[in-house]
């Protein structure tokens, strides 16, 4: 394998396209549209009331896809940055696609806010603009901290994931030709690869890494306090910023695991996706495992040692309550099965991880959801007590939302390099004079 | 018209050898192309400095600045009082300070990549499509044909594998 194999196989990706591919575009699109936009479009019509929402439960699932959704893109871009500050070589082949992961899932957590509030007309209500209804936004609130930390970290990975294909997309530019060629003209801006170009790039690129690792803890800490400053019990916890971090880096890593495996399977990145990738990303996970399963045990406990009715009330009904078998379940995908990857055979093999990773993130979104289900079917008075159950029109929507991923990430794969070109190069040895390579 | 040499070599230790050999023959405007950053190039062309820390912290600093601003600003100006506390309440304002501040910041960011890098270019420059491969390109800018044809010796002394002439406008 040399330099200009890189360019080969990156280059085929981009403009080899299969049948399967288009199969699986044309599936993605359609169930995108029959099953979130149409309900999505139903709802619209017939008013919030078509979704499973009701007192005192008036959160349900959009808002636990959209906290299930903004986690999954916490590993993308906040991975990257920590790799890429800390010199890992093994980063180099896998970060692009996680960075991609990260802006996608954004994109559908936005949208999930949208389909939540019911009259999305007037999301605009919330941004801080001059106008003649005396309406400005409450800048106490946790939902608008949101607001600014979910525009700033979508803003932010776009810029890196943009800044860091560059390189990448002046290489396909030279390869392509026409519409593809004139879109990697622009998006290269010119690159011609000179040592001043690299170097700024590479200030620039630390920088804005450096920046981005605490914007993604902010994130999520900012989409906990959402929950946390609500008095519910259950919910007002002071644990729960370090829980959604750790969460939110748990199933994005299992994500990346996910991806990769497509990734390897059907772009034919053997060379660049190797067992190494899966050994490392397995050996996060189970710490992150570790690390959740320990947040949940000190959940319970700070429950039960508060000693209050409620909470003591909360525990009992999320323990063994109608929603029981769901947090039994979650246990078993987030923290029984996750210790397999104590063995490093199990790490290093594609299909039980691939399977794992699936797992932790069905697990995770039970947990995302049974934090909203739980606590605001069990409030302080009883006669208020419901239980919860998402409609159709919820739970058509979630799955839309899951094909809404796969279409834009389809669709980046034939657009972004999804192997850094210039990065796998660093890691390979550089061409001696004596090795002519044709070009 | 700025003639150019260019000098295509096989690999980075006798690109950066050739760009020595012209910087000591008297030569200014190398540039070195190359599809991978080339560690110890600073030995040879100087240490390169850039603008882009003061991007970064100016732009930070204005953020941190205005998003303060923002939401003491309106909580002054759409007053809210909730039981006697304070109008501009500082815990939650300095939520706001920290994302405006990373949002400058990252914005500054990149406006100071692009300027100090000169993107997006809009006149042509010397390229070759090799560079983005594996190839390893000494640019030297000459004044004069003569001075390009002597850079061009230099370069073809240093090994180069392929040499060539070419006018500013990119041909």
């Amino acid at each position: 394998m040399n330099f200009a194999d890189v360019n080969d196989d990156v280059v085929r990706s981009l403009v080899v396209t299969g049948r399967n591919y288009y199969v699986a575009l044309g599936i993605a699109v359609t169930v995108t549209l029959v099953c979130f936009f149409f309900p999505w479009f139903y709802q619209l019509n017939y008013g919030i009331g078509a979704a499973g929402m009701n007192h005192p439960t008036v959160w349900g699932t959009y808002l636990a896809s959209f906290i299930f959704w903004i986690g999954l893109s916490h590993s993308g871009t906040l991975l990257s940055c920590v790799l890429h500050i800390t010199n890992s070589e093994w980063r180099k082949a896998m970060y692009r696609s996680a960075e991609a992961m990260t802006l996608f899932s954004l994109l559908v957590a936005a949208t999930m806010v949208m389909v939540h509030v019911g009259r999305p007309w007037f999301i605009h209500w919330a941004a801080p603009y001059p106008n003649q209804m005396e309406l400005w936004p409450n800048f106490r609130s946790p939902l608008l901290f949101d607001v600014m930390a979910i525009t700033t970290y979508l803003t932010g990975s776009l810029i890196f994931i943009y800044m860091g294909s560059i390189p990448d997309f002046a290489a396909v530019r030279d390869r392509t030709k026409g519409w593809r060629h004139h879109m990697y003209v622009l998006l290269s801006l010119g690159w011609r690869g000179s040592d001043k170009e690299w170097h700024r790039l590479g200030w620039a690129y630390t920088f804005l890494a450096v920046l981005i690792i605490p914007l993604a803890v902010s994130v999520h800490s900012i989409v906990s306090w959402d929950f946390a400053m609500s008095i519910v019990p259950g919910l007002h916890q002071t644990i729960f910023a370090p829980y959604f971090v750790v969460g939110a880096i748990y199933s994005g890593t299992a994500g990346i695991v996910t991806v990769m495996f497509v990734l390897r399977k059907y772009l034919g990145f053997e060379h660049f996706i190797k067992k190494l990738h899966f050994d490392n990303l397995g050996k996060l996970l189970l710490v992150l495992s570790l690390l959740w399963t320990y947040i949940n045990l000190l959940e319970l406990f700070t429950g039960w040692y508060s000693g209050t009715s409620t909470e003591y009330e909360q525990l009992k009904y999320k323990l063994t309550g109608y929603y029981a078998p769901l947090y039994w379940e979650m246990i078993l995908f987030c923290a029984a099965a996750p210790l397999l990857m104590f063995s490093r055979k199990f790490r290093t093999s594609f299909v039980p991880m691939l399977i794992l990773s699936i797992a932790i993130n069905i697990g995770m979104y039970t947990e995302r959801f049974l934090i909203i289900a739980t606590t605001l079917s069990r409030q302080y008075l009883p006669e208020t007590w419901r239980v919860y159950v998402p409609s159709l029109v919820e739970v058509s929507i979630l799955v839309g939302s899951l094909a809404m991923f796969i279409t834009l990430f389809l669709l980046f794969v034939k657009i972004f390099p999804s192997v850094s070109i210039y990065e796998v190069k660093e890691t390979m040895n550089p061409p001696t004079a004596k090795k002519d390579e044709p070009l | 018209m700025t003639n150019n040499a260019l000098g295509i070599f096989a690999d980075p230790e006798s690109a950066l050898a050739a760009a020595g050999q012209l910087k000591s023959a008297g030569f200014d405007g190398l540039e070195i192309l190359s599809p991978i950053p080339i560690h110890g190039i600073d030995d040879v062309l100087g240490p390169k400095k850039s603008v882009i820390k003061r991007f970064t912290l100016f732009g930070g600093i204005f953020g941190g600045l205005a998003g303060f601003a923002l939401a003491a600003g309106t909580a002054v100006m759409y007053a809210h009082p909730t039981g006697g506390r304070p109008i501009i309440t500082i815990p939650p304002f300095l939520i706001i300070t920290y994302e405006m501040t990373i949002l400058c910041g990252i914005l500054a960011t990149v406006l100071g990549f692009f300027i100090s890098a000169r993107f997006p270019a809009i006149r042509e420059r010397v390229y070759t499509p090799e560079a983005a491969v594996d190839k390893f390109v000494v640019t030297v800018a000459c004044d004069t044909e003569e001075s390009a044809n002597r850079a061009g010796t230099v370069l073809r002394e240093a090994g180069a594998e392929e040499v060539r002439n070419c006018s500013e406008d990119g041909t």
